[in-house]
């Protein structure tokens, strides 16, 4: 018998041997994996405990408040900021086509539509756009007047000239009067 | 073209100004400002026309009671436009125009304008166009910018400047939010 055939019915034979001790480590460890599901189970449930003991706590606040105002976090996310790597991370959010995404389902929405309605009747906008009109009205009036005051002196020299008399002296510069 | 009555209204300044002081207005502006008062008369006029003529339609009146009527309507508008012209230039100081190019009319003392010297000047713009408008000619040629009308009614126009609409809208609306703002508000029950 070679090597290779001994090795081939090695198996064979040893296979009763596997298949019961595996069955024995199955029965033994079963009541222990049990216990380690069971307390898996309970850690979990004392971490959600935990977390929400610190959600509802006022130190949680404080410890925002503080680290906000920290020089150190503030260096560090201005460093952040100013990375290539935020760079980078701005262009792959654009390049990703989720902005255009948000933005389409936006113009989707009609609560948007709404709200932009909601806003253009409120009264502080009708009035700021009331006042641009009549900011422009103002603005075109100024220029009609200008414009008429100058066409007055040209046309009065110009009448003087034809009539071949000494220009007068002007009146005095439009605003001046009364 | 008749630009002269526009620039018309009563004065509402009492001291005559020092004449080095006061600016005259040249013949452009006051077209123009004519030009708008024209525009709302006619406006006007349009309006009350077609609705008169809605209404007469309805009857069935005689053709000679339609012309009478007619005619009467023609005399009304003459005499609104005389109106229009001699309250603004006695009462506000400025027709709407001469608002808008911020011009007035004044005695030639710097007094304002009376009703009778309106009429007077009204009666002048009319005598001053009927010659193929020589009579705004002068308004070119005199020191003060006096037309025929001027002349005839002792009157000048000068500038006015003053606050503009938006100005005014601007500063009523912060009178009020001020108002608003130093009175406390109602208790609620």
């Amino acid at each position: 018998m070679t090597d290779g055939e001994r090795a081939r019915s090695r198996p064979s034979v040893l296979s009763p041997v596997i298949g019961l001790g595996t069955r024995a480590a199955t029965a033994t460890l079963r009541p222990v994996a049990g216990v380690v599901e069971a307390a898996a189970g309970a850690s979990l449930r004392l971490q959600r405990r935990a977390v929400d003991r610190v959600l509802e706590s006022d130190e949680l606040e404080r410890v925002v408040i503080v680290a906000v105002n920290s020089a150190h976090i503030q260096e560090a996310l201005k460093l952040a900021l100013e990375s290539d790597g935020a760079a980078r991370l701005v262009d792959s959010l654009f390049d990703s086509g989720l902005i255009d995404r948000v933005f389409e389902r936006l113009l989707e929405s009609e609560a948007l539509w709404h709200l932009i309605d909601e806003i253009a009747a409120s009264p502080a906008v009708t009035a700021a756009i009331s006042q641009q009109g009549l900011g422009f009205a103002d603005e075109l009036g100024d220029q009609v007047r200008s414009r008429s005051r100058k066409a007055d002196d040209w046309m009065e020299r110009a009448a003087r000239r034809l009539v071949g008399r000494k220009p007068s002296v002007l009146p005095a510069e439009p605003g001046a009067g009364t | 073209m008749s630009g002269v009555p526009a620039v018309g209204v009563g004065l509402v300044i009492a001291d005559p100004v020092p004449e080095q002081q006061v600016a005259y207005v040249g013949l452009v502006t006051r077209v123009i400002s004519f030009a708008i008062d024209a525009a709302l008369i006619t406006l006007v006029d349009i309006i009350i026309g077609v609705g008169a003529a809605l209404i007469l339609s309805l009857l069935h009146l005689p053709h000679g009671l339609r012309i009478v009527l007619a005619a009467l309507g023609g005399a009304a508008a003459i005499l609104g436009s005389i109106a229009y012209f001699v309250i603004f230039w006695s009462t506000t100081g400025q027709t709407p125009g001469a608002r808008l190019m911020q011009i007035r009319v004044r005695t030639d003392d710097g007094q304002r304008v009376k009703p009778r010297r309106a009429v007077v000047r009204c009666i002048g713009v009319v005598l001053a166009a009927l010659p193929l408008f020589a009579g705004f000619i002068p308004i070119l040629f005199d020191s003060r910018r006096r037309g025929f009308q001027d002349r005839f009614a002792g009157t000048v126009v000068v500038e006015a400047p003053g606050p503009s609409i938006a100005e005014v809208s601007r500063a009523k609306k912060r009178a009020v939010y001020e108002a608003s703002r130093r009175s406390p508000p109602a208790p609620l029950d």
